[in-house]
């Protein structure tokens, strides 16, 4: 019994003398100031940390040799324990900082040397790789099944289904189809995805002997599509039926092209009209018109904010991922729709994830939250 | 070699930046600059391509006096003058230029916006309608953030319409905006592995092998 | 009645009734009042918050034709900074963003305060291609993206880029946007680099931005004419020099407050069509039944 008790007064009498001898810390002191490079970048800067820290503004020293001179390259809340210093790579830095507690002027001890080095990983994009690479994964275990002979469904989408219905009232009426691929670049996926559908129903027009025209508010587009319709018309053995004017360039301006798009709707009356790819504000100017001459309409978008103006103007809406389907949806090529149904896969996984994220929540722990958030 | 070559090209510039994404050492990050760069470069040299195309389509329909011509004499003035001014502008902004695009091309371009409002008008009317329960929801939601996009909303209810608008944006369309981003962002990312695995071809104007 | 042919009225009369409806308080003002929102105050608070040794990013991410719905909002904006005497960095990411409202207005805005030197206070540092290129740079550093200045004149001599190096050194980043760009703010400078982004969009636009708005990744949203008429009633309700100001003629009728007016009789008109289209609806369904 007695052994016990005085481990026990042992232990609290060093505890409290080591309370008394060493010296007392302040809260708003700066301790523990270390430099390192700052992790996952190109090598452009270096991190300062510290515990503790006044709940002013700091100033940060540095100096590339060891004593000094320091000079001063910025400050900082104090409280925050982080800076980060924007350095030339390969150089060794230093540093203090000073600040003022009260009436007293305070400055660290020096720290370093610390270089600023590239990483090879950001590390805290670590989630967005393994979506990446499940991504991948994905479509190429479909891709592969696909050519394994396996039967993948797909569901009926209505608007790639009523292409060959508006082409074939275009032809009919004796009217032209005008297909319009949206105002951005050909680096844009969606303006890609138009041209793949733009392949389809030039391909169409050609067999039914019906008259296209192509207005491209993008020089880049416009060669792009030109050799869509012109490749279309070859591969559906009609060459001698491709016209250069089949497909223009109108200007790069929004609403000029809008204005000239509307005006040849309106004059020239074409029975169908095609709306798929990114459009801004003009859509609806462009919808509304086609609208008002009795065309049939067919719209493809993926940007949320035009979608509606289509849904109420046009006979047919593709939307969001619908877009980027139809290439396999009209194709139905086993190794597209793979990749739709990899797509479809990574959807379910991503809402489960959020489910469960959801439930996690409630129970007041975020580590799926936390896991999910990127930089 | 003629698919060939933009495949391979393809296959290399569009796996580059997904990797840059992940690296950031300076020697990836240098190139992933010089690309970004380089497109918009390749896009500034293709302006020439269309506006070649502009003035050849334009001087053909003049030659033929083809329905319209007297619109392509406008529109081939305008493009020199504009040219002419904001090449001898040089890096800065030549004064008549500067008064043209204030004085003309501005308010063409606002009074084109501003049809947006007619055109919204014509269209609500058309689209709004109670044929079923989903419709009259739609049609409901809309009447509330309508009014309480504007003061009257909240003079006749004592205050309360702007927040329930708030609320109906913030909340149900909030959460079908996230929807519909995530299924594009699938899809994009779906046919941009497509692109750069080389399966997706249209593109190149090429359907099949 | 034939409910039919009501229901199928001619789009021209829908026309010539909006037309009617905007121009009658455009001759003669109504002057509804306006109640600010969280959203448009968050804005407001920051900018409170900041002084002569802040700085902040003012991005003109639109073109003329979205301009008489943002250019209120700019100015408001503007206003409010340059009264706090908060150092304003103006620059364009959109092709022609900001032609008429950076070059031509800013100077003139900048001259309704005493004191205010360009260069010292303010400058302009013009358009740059590749948004978010050009985004991802400014963390490193904003003068090595914009050596010189809209008018040609090397940034590096200026005093107000002495403390404003880069993203660590702005407070706020406030894009008025149409299009993409507001997104590429929030997506890549707020949540790669955490800089608090605010976005002034047109009416369009604004239901997208809700989502980011929630999430946390903006700090503000300013929604077409009613989130510049909303910073406009704040800025007219704080200080006295901006209720002057907004009753002079020439501000008052290019200002959003007097825009909401506009809104207000459209957005009626708009609705009491729906309304008489809906009756007309079950009206011809009824008479479809009886016949």
């Amino acid at each position: 019994m007695k052994r016990p008790l005085l481990f026990v007064l042992a232990a609290v009498s060093l505890f409290l003398a080591s309370q008394i001898l060493s010296p007392p810390v302040f809260a708003q002191e700066i301790q523990g100031l270390r430099v390192h490079d700052t992790p996952g970048d190109g090598g452009e800067s270096v991190t300062l940390e510290w515990e503790g820290g006044p709940s002013a503004f700091v100033t940060i020293m540095r100096s590339e040799s060891r004593g000094g001179p320091f000079e001063e390259v910025g400050s900082t809340f104090g409280a925050d324990g982080l800076y980060q210093d924007y350095v030339e790579a390969g150089i060794a830095y230093y540093y203090q900082i000073s600040y003022q507690l009260g009436d007293e002027g305070y400055l660290t001890a020096q720290v370093g040397p610390a270089v600023a080095r590239s990483n090879w990983f950001r590390s805290y994009r670590v989630n967005a790789l393994i979506l990446a690479c499940l991504m991948f994964g994905l479509v190429i275990f479909y891709i592969n099944a696909a050519k394994r002979g396996k039967d993948l469904y797909i569901r009926r989408i209505a608007g790639i289904s009523a292409i060959d219905e508006a082409v074939g009232r275009a032809t009919e009426m004796g009217k032209k189809i005008m297909y319009i691929p949206g105002i951005m670049s050909i680096s844009d996926i969606q303006t890609i995805a138009s041209l793949s559908i733009l392949s389809h129903v030039a391909k169409q027009t050609a067999i039914y002997g019906a008259d296209i025209e192509v207005p491209n508010k993008d020089p880049l587009t416009y060669t792009a599509a030109r050799e869509t319709v012109k490749q279309a018309y070859m591969e559906a053995g009609r060459p001698d039926q491709f016209r250069e004017d089949m497909v223009t360039y109108i200007t790069y301006d929004q609403f000029a092209y809008a204005a000239a798009v509307s005006g040849k709707m309106v004059r020239e009356r074409p029975a169908t009209n095609f709306l798929i790819g990114y459009f801004f504000a003009e859509s609806l100017i462009l919808a509304e018109t086609g609208q008002s001459t009795g065309a049939i309409q067919i719209a493809g978008t993926a940007a949320p904010t035009q979608l509606p103006f289509f849904v109420t103007t046009c006979d047919y809406t593709l939307m969001g991922e619908e877009l980027y389907a139809a290439s396999a949806y009209l194709s139905r090529e086993p190794i597209l729709l793979g990749s739709i149904k990899a797509q479809d896969i990574a959807k379910a996984i991503i809402i489960i994830t959020v489910a469960v994220g959801l439930v996690e929540y409630f129970f007041g722990s975020s580590v799926i939250k936390d896991f999910l958030v990127s930089r | 070699m003629r698919r060939t070559i933009p495949l391979a090209l393809t296959f290399i510039i569009g796996l580059y930046p997904i990797f840059a994404f992940f690296v950031p050492h300076a020697r990836i990050t240098y190139a992933n600059d010089w690309l970004d760069e380089a497109l918009v470069i390749v896009a500034a040299f293709a302006l020439p391509l269309g506006t070649v195309n502009v003035i050849m389509t334009n001087t053909s329909k003049l030659k033929k006096k083809a329905k319209g011509w007297p619109y392509s004499i406008v529109l081939l003035c305008g493009l020199a003058i504009m040219a002419f001014y904001g090449l001898i502008g040089g890096t800065g902004v030549h004064p008549s230029f500067q008064w043209m695009f204030v004085n003309m091309v501005s308010p063409l371009q606002a009074t084109m916006f501003a049809l947006l409002s007619f055109y919204v008008a014509s269209a609500a009317y058309r689209a709004f309608r109670a044929r079923n329960i989903e419709a009259t929801i739609l049609l409901i939601a809309a009447i509330i953030v309508m009014l309480g996009r504007i003061p009257f909303g909240d003079m006749v209810t004592g205050g309360r319409m702007t927040p329930l608008s708030e609320w109906i944006m913030s909340i149900p369309n909030a959460a079908a905006q996230r929807g519909i981003i995530i299924g594009a962002a699938l899809g994009a990312a779906s046919m941009s592995i497509r692109i750069i695995l080389g399966i997706e071809r249209t593109y190149l104007g090429t359907g099949k092998d | 009645m034939d409910a039919k042919k009501l229901l199928y009225v001619d789009r021209r009369v829908i026309y010539l009734l909006v037309a009617i409806g905007a121009l009658i308080p455009i001759i003669r003002p109504i002057g509804l009042p306006t109640v600010p929102t969280e959203p448009v105050w968050n804005l407001f608070n920051r900018i409170e918050e900041l002084g002569p040794d802040d700085a902040v990013i003012i991005s003109f991410d639109y073109g003329p034709s979205s301009e008489p719905e943002l250019n209120p909002m700019a100015q408001a904006i503007l206003r409010h900074c340059f009264q706090r005497r908060v150092k304003v960095l103006v620059m364009a990411l959109f092709p022609l963003g900001g032609v008429n409202m950076a070059i031509g207005q800013l100077d003139r805005i900048a001259s309704e305060f005493d004191g205010l030197e360009y260069g010292v206070d303010y400058v302009n540092l013009g358009y740059k291609d590749g948004a978010q290129a050009a985004m991802k740079r400014m963390d490193i550093s904003i003068e090595a993206l914009f050596p010189s200045d809209v008018n040609g004149d090397p940034v590096a001599d200026m005093p107000v880029m002495a403390g404003a190096r880069n993203y660590d050194d702005v407070s706020i980043v406030i894009s008025l946007a149409t299009g993409i760009i507001g997104e590429y703010w929030v997506n890549l400078v707020n949540a790669q680099f955490g800089v608090p982004v605010a976005v002034g969009c047109t009416a369009v636009s604004a239901p997208k931005y809700y989502a980011y708005l929630r999430a946390g990744q903006m700090m503000s949203l300013l929604g077409g004419l009613k989130g510049g008429s909303e910073y406009e009633k704040l800025l007219v309700d704080k200080y006295d020099f901006a209720r002057e100001l907004y009753e002079t003629p020439e501000v008052k009728v290019s200002s959003a407050m007097a825009g909401m007016d506009v809104q207000s009789i459209v957005h009626l008109i708009i609705i009491v069509f729906i309304i008489f289209g809906n009756a007309m609806y079950f009206l011809m369904k009824k008479q479809e039944k009886e016949g």
